[in-house]
């Protein structure tokens, strides 16, 4: 073979965006597949034996997954969440809400919430870290079998916020037992969580989720279903009720977490959406996985009622709603797309 | 300030595990994944990690230094820096962002699988951060190599060197989805936070930081010393599983760290030490790689594993008679390929630069420096032709590299070796009887086709250098050719040839 001849040609990104007019955003670059166990023409998913056990794991649960996708690198988080970005973001968040504790810890506010909303917190917000921590598992999961780059990015950073969230519900234990030391806050939540009957039904939903393996499933049962039926219950009707009763700050603090849940409800929906675009088949798949979990969801919400003090059908009423509305956002653009068509 | 110290409130954060009952715990943390074994379940409600970090802390502190590392960024991306850096020097940057950014995503994957699956809620948790910063790295590398890519198109593999079939990246992937991928998070803790990333990554990011200070590559010097600040963080999941391990099977933490030890030895040998001990200019160049390895893998890491009780890897004479020969016999390999690669290699064997690399490796002349003299004389007599591939090489069946590793004979020549082994029918073959070991206890995991076998199953077609350079996605704007055939050859002009005609190949 002859000297590589050298043909000079003005490059301005990367080859993989094609023949592109405009320069690709900081997010695209930084987020375009990069997952090279996603890439095109790949023997097997990994390198090696393609009968190894995680090969074999990737082929049931990923490339077999019902939920499938021609090419998955079309989808794009709807807030082009990348590092920089999201640090950038999150480091504000946090300023504002060390102000936030700061503001109410010397007022010395936890002092004087009435024993109801004490009870309260202690019932149904202290001990949701161990909910909160099933959520951040199956983030995680998500995004380890993610179908592309930027679907495993957009999970990764989810998966931060639900730590993020823990973190937050970790911070007011700790208060809030400084507070209240008799109250069984920061030493009765493991407890609560493992027996008390009102939180078995959650229970029970994020462990039969930690063994839903497959992908889209996974992110249904997450990311459709139980994140958004209980983040109404635990962030919105919590904060609400929680104002109520005179505790401003939770309230506060379920506005500050709501806007991560709304985030990921922006960039879930609107991926489910792309799949039901992508391909009409993909309908089937997440209606079936929807019509699975929703009971459990809802059965969640009824079983956190009566530590929330609202009636039981209100309560998972709303939280139905709030789950409603994400899935009219997927299929009914579907619908009216196909109907255009 | 009436903030509560982290001390006051971080165990509600660490303490998050709980009984399952609704579904059984070995569903939940399947042995694949999570890899138990002979560690009782209670162990590890021991794991603990040795310097603690909050969400807050995390952000603020990222926050921070992404705005130092870009504003850096910004800074040069006014100056002509770039233009003035040496073509070997650039090389190396164009190998590291190509073969690293990837493996930092690799990474990430990693992460959030011990963010799932750890035996820990502390555990996952820390992953949690490990991700986020695997995630950093990715996108530093991604963007920085970008920015590169309209001054020169070989940056255009900082993408795509992964997306290929080229045999650096099925190397790589091999090694990469073997420990970080595909392994259960208590190997996986062993082999990349400990292994990895205590241990070798601290040659490509802090030696080779030093040797881009030294060449005036301040840009690049900035990214990766900035993207080793996270290591001492997510690192620690390392010893924290290391000491729970050590416990109660120390057989199996010394095979899982002795194999990533052996993988990524032999990795850095083809990436980091061309970098360093020909790439780098002679003037910018701080220590050898033998040195580097010294001091950062043979005696500090060595260190580490010997405070749990472990001991040396068994294949420690092997490595350190590698340290001699292994990257000096890929180098050649890789300048030989050079139409597979995506930098521009540089020979690096000038008569001041075998100087060198004479004092630092008494043994070099005997064993390159006449197959040197031989490509030197071909070029000098206008014969480059004569030392381009025509064939390919052996490959390992286990590291993917070349199988290129001399050993001295009891006549004193220096003879590359080929390790064979007969399996089902099948003769395999290895660079090295580490890699010919660890494929034999590993084999129903790691047995897959090398691209050799790919080629002679006919699955690359045509069945010539065309082909192969078209299975590889290599295209002739980024094919590799030597920087500068001058710079090593003219002191050698004139004197009599004596190997002219080499047959193509003769270097394996
Ligand atoms: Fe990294
Ligand atoms: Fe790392
Ligand atoms: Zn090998």
């Amino acid at each position: 073979m002859s000297t590589p001849a050298r043909k000079p040609r003005k490059q301005r990104t990367f080859s993989a965006f094609g023949d592109v007019r405009k320069m690709p955003s900081e997010y695209e670059i930084v987020t375009h597949a990069q997952n090279w166990n996603t890439r095109d023409g790949r023997m097997s998913t990994f390198e090696q034996n393609p009968s190894s056990p995680i090969n074999l794991w990737f082929l049931t649960y990923r490339e077999n997954s019902p939920l499938q996708v021609d090419d998955w690198d079309g989808w794009h988080d709807p807030d082009k969440v990348a590092y920089r970005s999201y640090v950038n973001m999150q480091a504000e968040e946090q300023t504002k809400l060390d102000g936030l504790l700061d503001s109410y810890n010397e007022a010395g506010a936890d002092a004087e919430f009435p024993a109801e909303q004490v009870a309260r917190l202690g019932a149904l917000f202290t001990p949701s870290r161990y909910l909160v921590h099933g959520f951040q598992q199956v983030q995680a999961y998500i995004g380890y079998l993610g179908h592309s780059s930027y679907i495993t990015s957009a999970a990764g950073y989810a998966n931060a916020d639900l730590l993020r969230r823990v973190t937050i519900v970790g911070y007011r234990t700790r208060e809030l037992q400084m507070a209240h030391p008799d109250s069984g806050i920061g030493t009765e939540e493991r407890k609560r969580w493992e027996s008390d009957a009102a939180w078995q039904p959650a229970r029970e939903a994020v462990e039969r989720m930690l063994v839903a393996y497959d992908f889209g499933e996974a992110f249904t049962a997450l990311n459709l279903v139980l994140a958004p039926t209980l983040d109404d219950v635990l962030l919105r009707q919590l904060g609400q009720v929680s104002k109520a009763a005179g505790d401003e700050l939770e309230w506060h603090l379920g506005n500050v977490l709501g806007k991560d849940a709304k985030r990921r409800d922006r960039w879930c929906g609107g991926l489910a959406r792309f799949c039901v675009q992508q391909r009409a088949e993909n309908e089937k798949p997440l209606h079936k996985w929807i019509d699975r979990w929703s009971p459990l969801a809802d059965a969640a919400a009824e079983g956190l009622a009566p530590l929330l003090g609202k009636p039981a059908g209100e309560v998972v009423a709303e939280a139905r709603a709030a789950r409603e509305k994400l899935h009219a956002g997927i299929f009914s653009t579907a619908d009216a797309a196909a109907a255009a068509g | 300030m009436a903030l509560l110290k982290r001390e006051e409130w971080q165990d509600f954060v660490r303490d998050v595990d709980w009984t399952l009952t609704y579904v059984d715990d070995e569903a939940v943390y399947p042995e694949w994944f999570s890899g138990t074994g002979k560690v009782p379940r209670e162990a590890w409600l021991a794991w603990e990690e040795d310097y603690k970090v909050s969400y807050q802390e995390y952000v603020y502190t990222q926050k921070e230094k992404e705005a130092s590392t870009y504003a850096v960024k910004a800074a040069l991306s006014r100056s002509d820096t770039f233009d003035h850096l040496d073509e070997g020097w650039k090389s190396a940057t164009k190998m590291h962002f190509g073969g690293v950014a990837q493996v930092e995503y690799t990474a990430t994957l990693a992460e959030l699988k011990m963010a799932r699956f750890g035996l820990n809620g502390a555990w996952r948790n820390m992953a949690t951060f490990g991700q986020l910063d695997e995630l950093r790295h990715n996108a530093l590398t991604t963007y920085f190599g970008h920015e590169l890519v309209v001054k020169d198109p070989q940056y255009d593999w900082t993408q795509k060197t992964y997306t290929t079939n080229d045999w650096v990246p099925i190397s790589l992937r091999t090694l990469f989805d073997g420990i970080m991928t595909t392994s259960n998070v208590v190997d996986c803790a062993l082999q990349v936070p400990l292994a990895f990333e205590t241990g070798f990554t601290n040659l490509q990011f802090v030696a080779l930081s030093a040797d881009a200070l030294q060449s005036g590559d301040i840009n690049f010097a900035n990214m990766i010393s900035s993207i080793q600040t996270d290591e001492a963080r997510h690192s620690q999941q390392g010893v924290a599983t290391l000491q729970i391990l050590a416990e109660h099977d120390p057989t199996r933490a010394q095979w899982v760290i002795d194999k990533a030890f052996w993988g990524s030895a032999r990795a850095f040998s083809a990436l980091t030490g061309p970098a360093m001990d020909y790439y780098t200019p002679l003037e910018h160049r701080k220590q050898s790689y033998r040195e580097f390895m010294e001091e950062w893998i043979v005696d500090q890491f060595v260190r580490t594993i010997e405070d749990y009780g472990l001991k040396k890897p068994w294949f420690w004479d092997e490595f350190m008679r590698g340290l001699d020969t292994w990257h000096h016999s890929l180098h050649m390999g890789l300048w030989f390929w050079r139409p597979t690669i995506w930098w521009r290699p540089k020979a690096g064997v000038s008569k001041d630069e075998r100087d060198w690399l004479r004092e630092k490796y008494p043994n070099w002349e005997q064993t390159y420096g006449d197959k040197w003299d031989v490509i030197i004389d071909n070029v000098n007599a206008n014969n480059v032709e004569a030392t381009l591939p025509a064939t390919l090489p052996y490959l390992c069946s286990l590291c993917h590299l070349p199988c290129c590793n001399p050993t001295q004979s009891r006549d004193g020549s220096w003879r590359v070796r080929n390790k064979p082994l007969s399996y089902d029918g099948k003769t395999y073959h290895f660079c090295s009887n580490g890699c010919r070991q660890i494929w034999w206890k590993d084999r129903d995991n790691v047995n897959h086709e090398t691209l050799v076998d790919r080629f002679l199953a006919g699955q690359i077609q045509p069945m010539d250098v065309g082909g192969l350079l078209n299975y590889m996605s290599m295209t002739p704007d980024v094919m590799g050719d030597d920087a500068d055939y001058e710079a090593w050859t003219k002191d050698y002009v004139g004197r009599p040839a004596t190997g002219l005609a080499v047959p193509a190949g003769a270097q394996a």
